[in-house]
Order: C-alpha cells, then structure tokens, then sequence
C-alpha cells in the first residue's frame, strides 16, 4: 500500500504569520492546510495521511490549548507543534502533560519548525503505522467466538492443554482444535507471538 | 507729629514776639516822625501794628503789641507828652484807643484761631485721606499677590493633572504589556517566517522567485505593522501637553479598538465597533481621547473576564445623540455595577480590582469635561454595564 502524501496544518488566526508560515514549510514540498480558527480546523475535513498541527497558543474563542484537549477527548491523534509568543512555563507545561509534541516560541527560526515538523510527522508515520497494525490484530481476536476466547486467555496465561480442558470441563482433544483456531485466525506464528499480540493488545489504548 | 512739631515752635514763638516788636517799633518810629509836622498824633499805625502781628504772630504778640502802644500813646502821644501821667478829660480817648486795640487783637485772633483749626482739621482729613490711601493700596497689592499666586497654583495644578493622566496611561499601558508584546510579537514572528520562506524558496535547486517574493512582500508589510504598533503605544507614553485639534473620534475609536485587542482575545472577550458613518469632527487632544476610550475598554474586559458563562462582547458605539454634539458608548456584557457602588464609580482611588489604581474613571471625566463634555455610567447587575461620554462638535451646534 503506497502512503498518502504528508499533510501539515497550520492553524493560526494571524493572516500573515498564517501566510509565512505556509509558505516556508511548502518550501520544502509538503502539503499546508491554513485555518484561521479552531472551530475551522474541526469543521474540516482531513485526510488520512501522516501530518501534525502547527497551532498557535493565543487564538480569539477557542484557544490553541483548547482545541488540544478537544481533539485529545475526541481521540485525534495527531502531534501538535504549539507556537506561543509568551511561553510562560504552566502553559507550556499543561500542554506539554496533554502530549505536546514540541513547544516553540514566537518568532520562531524557520529551520527549528521545519524540523520539527519533520519530525512530529516521522513521529505520526510511525504511530499510524503502529495504530493500523493494532486495528489489524484487534480485528483478528474481534473474530474469535467466546469460547475461543476462553481458551486464548488460558494458554496466554501458560496453562497446558491438558490443565485447559480440565478448567473448562472440556475434552483436551477439543481444547486443541480450539487452539489450532485461535492460532490460526490471529495468524500467530507461534505461541510466544500469541503473548506477544495479546499483551500489545491489552497495554493499547481503548479505541 | 506733636513731638515733631515741638520742636520748631519755640524758635516760631521768639520770631512772632520779635515781629510783633519790631512792628511796634516802626509804628512809634512813624507816629514820632508825623507828630512834628503835624498837630494830631498819627497813632494809626499802632492799629496796623496789632492787626499785622495778631495776624501773623498771634493772641499773645498781639497783647504784647497792645500794651506796648498804649503805654507808648500814654508816654508820647497824650499831653502832658514824654510824661506818664493822664488828665482826666483824656481818659475816655485813651480808653478807646486802648478798647480799639484790644477788640482788634481780639477779633483778629478768633479769625485767626478759627482759620487754623479749620486748617488742621483739614490737615488731618488729608492725613487720613493719605492713610487710607496707603491702606489701600497695601490691600491690592496683597490681592494681586494673591491672584498671582492662585494662577501658579492652578498652573502647577494643571502641570500636575497632566503628569496623572499620563502616568495614568502608562499604568493603562503597564496593564497591556503582555497584549503588546504580543501585539508586537506577531508581525515579527510573520517577517522571520515569510523571510526565512524566502530564503528557502531560493535555496531551492530551481528557486522559485514568484513564492520568493510574495514571501518577501509579506515581511515586509509585518515589518510595517510592527512599526506602525510601536508608534501607536509611543503617542500615548510621551509626555505631551494637551493640544486642541479637529480629530475624527471615529479614528480614534478605531486605533484604540486595535491597541485593546489583544488583551481582548487574551480575554476571550470580542471586541464589536458600530460607528456613525458621518460623524462630524470634535476639537480635542487625540491621545487623551484615546485614553478614555482605551480606559473604558480596559474596564469593560475586566469587567466580563469575571462573567464565566456568558458571550463575553463588548461594544463600542459613536452616534450623533444631538445637533452639535458626538456621543461614544462602550457596552459590556459583564457583571455589571451594583447600586451602592455605582455612586463611587468616579471617586479617585475607588476601585474593584486587586491592582487597580482607582484614577481611571477619574480621570476619564475631568478630560472628558476639560473638552466641554460629560462622561456617566448605566448599569444593570449581572447584565453588564454601558459607560459614554458627549463632547460637543469642532464646529458647534451649526456644524
């Protein structure tokens, strides 16, 4: 699957800083969207592509601190870059705690954006690809019965075949056609790659 | 002037008695030369010797004078001469003379007395007359000293009321500081990012000049909005003596609407501008002006960063109320003013806030009635709070 071409937001309510900055990180031939607002960037719609948000602290209405917890509470991953003129250590704090992805005060050097731009982008690429494989596994367990279920849980917990059909009041013979199934449909390789997926799964956050 | 005038009496006494003599004298002097030629004595001259030195010399030369003469009449002048016996039949001659003498004496010197009181009392009207003068004259000069001393205290008053408003405004200015730094913060964080776009837009292998100089026409105008900041805040710093002109209050509004800004959107507070599209020109001073709009939009943010859940708007609105007259309003939606504080509103150093100074709303009014007009607050608790001022037009009710 060939990725989609990176996306930068810039969410500034100042046109020219707007306008500056579009226009330097274009330089280096990524994609910009500008918005003005806050309420802007979430009527929008975005494309699926690795990008991070260029966000500007200060903003009339919703501020750029603001619209990080919004989108944290409507579970939008995407790395933020904040851009204060007044960087003031609580402000910077708070956002950094709600998983600011870098913190840079106004007038900020142009190279010092574009790589962290460049980075908060890696950084998505990265928890994109880390999030699909998740929903891919996710979708794999979604697909055991109950039962299935059972036995995963069991096994993972180091149990032998013989201790899981006793447990389950089972035959060991159903025990491992279960188990054949279960390492079929997650497509586990072995059985420490099963402890592997079901620990990864547990540890994700809920989606 | 008794003790002064003691003194030069007595040699006037001596020169009055020698007068009177030596007038005496020449009378018996004559009346002898006359006798000779003559039969009848020519003793007229004794009489001008009374009158003269009565006049002049006074009562006491002039008795002098009498008694002399009649004893001189007695010796020379009345058989048996240089003799001073009198026969009888003579006696009612000689007591004429004599009766004569002092009746003139007498008379002489109750005009003479009579004139010089008259003289004195004059004398002393004059001298009081003077001193009155004097006293007169004492109390206007301490009145002009006065008048001239309350003119500097009112200067010094009004230097003094000058130097409040403008360290008023520094306060007022002082309070912006975050807002301005921003205010001045953004152009420059836009002229070194579309600078910094330039640079790479031409760093690149083909560089691509069209983006290269839209990115530098774009530092360029940030460059100038900065300067532009920079001066607006300066104008209200510099110590300025007030100055009349025709000025465009809706200018005004609109330069201080700008300054306010930011501290606005700090706020969360949007500021709304509704002005009268023909508004005639006022005469005033543009930055106290300014200053009483800036003062009024400060308070109206103040007031609604303590209203949490409401549309935080704040108004400002320019009108034509009356003929002849320009009216400004700054509408808040804040907590508005109770009614035991609304009468201390325009008391000096009354305030709400925890670092207010209390000489804003003060010092808005006396600027705003130093320009011939009136500045007053209406309040609803709880649904904000509407402050406006009137100031007539530049060119009266004609204009």
């Amino acid at each position: 699957m060939k990725e989609a071409e990176p996306i930068v937001f810039v969410i500034d309510d100042d046109r020219m800083v707007r306008e500056g900055l579009q226009s330097l990180i274009k330089s280096i031939g990524l994609r910009v969207e500008t918005f003005a607002s806050a309420p802007e960037f979430l009527a929008a719609k975005r494309p699926e592509a690795p990008a991070c948000i260029v966000l500007d602290v200060r903003m009339p209405g919703i501020s750029g601190l603001d619209l990080q917890t919004k989108l944290g509470d409507e579970k939008i991953e995407i790395p933020i870059i904040f851009i204060t003129g007044h960087g003031d250590i609580p402000m910077s704090v708070r956002a950094m705690k709600e998983g600011a992805h870098e913190f840079l005060t106004k007038p900020v050097r142009g190279q010092d954006l574009l790589d962290a731009v460049q980075k908060a982008i890696d950084s998505d690429r990265g928890l994109r690809k880390e999030r699909a494989e998740l929903n891919e596994i996710r979708t794999r367990f979604d697909s055991l019965t109950p039962r299935e279920k059972e036995v995963l849980e069991l096994v993972v917990g180091g149990l032998l075949n013989k201790q899981v059909a006793d447990e389950l009041g089972m035959s060991e013979l159903t025990v491992k056609t279960h188990r054949a199934h279960v390492m079929e449909k997650t497509k586990a390789e072995s059985l420490a790659h099963l402890v592997r997926m079901t620990e990864r799964l547990k540890n994700a956050p809920h989606k | 002037m008794q003790a002064v005038d003691a003194v030069p009496t007595k040699p006037r006494t001596f020169a009055r008695f020698a007068l009177a003599i030596g007038l005496v004298l020449i009378a018996l002097w004559l009346s002898l030369i006359l006798q000779a030629p003559f039969d009848n004595p020519f003793w007229f001259f004794f009489a001008l010797a009374v009158i003269v030195s009565t006049w002049l010399g006074g009562r006491g030369p002039g008795w002098l004078v009498v008694g002399i003469s009649s004893a001189a009449a007695l010796y020379y002048f009345i058989p048996p001469y240089r003799a001073w016996s009198l026969k009888p039949a003579d006696i009612p001659f000689f007591a004429t003379f004599v009766g004569c003498q002092v009746v003139a004496n007498w008379l002489i010197s109750w005009r003479r007395e009579a004139e010089d009181s008259l003289r004195r009392a004059q004398d002393e009207l004059e001298a009081q007359v003077e001193e009155r003068t004097i006293e007169l004259k004492n109390a206007n000069e301490a009145l002009l000293d006065r008048i001239e001393e309350q003119k500097r205290t009112e200067e010094a008053l009004q230097v003094a009321r000058a130097e409040l408003a403008r360290v008023a405004r520094i306060t007022t200015i002082g309070e912006l500081t975050a807002s301005i730094a921003h205010e001045v913060n953004q152009p420059l964080a836009a002229v070194v990012a579309n600078a910094d776009a330039c640079v790479a837009w031409l760093a690149r292998q083909s560089p691509n000049l069209v983006e290269a100089r839209a990115a530098a026409e774009r530092a360029t105008q940030g460059a100038t909005r900065a300067s532009e900041v920079i001066v607006r805040i300066r104008s209200l710093i510099t110590k300025a003596t007030p100055e009349k002109t025709r000025v465009q209050i809706n200018e005004i509004i609109s330069d201080t609407v700008a300054l306010a800004e930011g501290q606005a959107s700090r706020n969360g507070v949007a500021i709304d501008t509704d002005l009268a599209t023909d508004l005639p020109p006022a005469l005033g001073d543009s930055i106290q002006l300014q200053q009483v709009i800036l003062n009024l939009l400060m308070n109206g943010i103040e007031a609604m960063t303590g209203a949490s859940d409401k549309a935080r708007r704040l108004v400002i609105r320019s009108s034509v109320p009356a003929a002849g007259q320009i009216g400004v309003s700054v509408e808040d939606s804040g907590i508005g003013v109770s009614p035991e504080t609304m009468p201390r509103l325009f008391e000096p150093f009354f305030t709400t806030r925890s670092k207010g100074m209390g000489m804003g709303l003060p010092i808005s009014r006396s600027i705003i009635e130093a320009h011939g007009g009136k500045l007053w607050a209406e309040s609803t608790p709880g649904q904000g709070s509407t402050f406006q001022f009137t100031l007539p037009t530049a060119d009266g009710v004609a204009g």
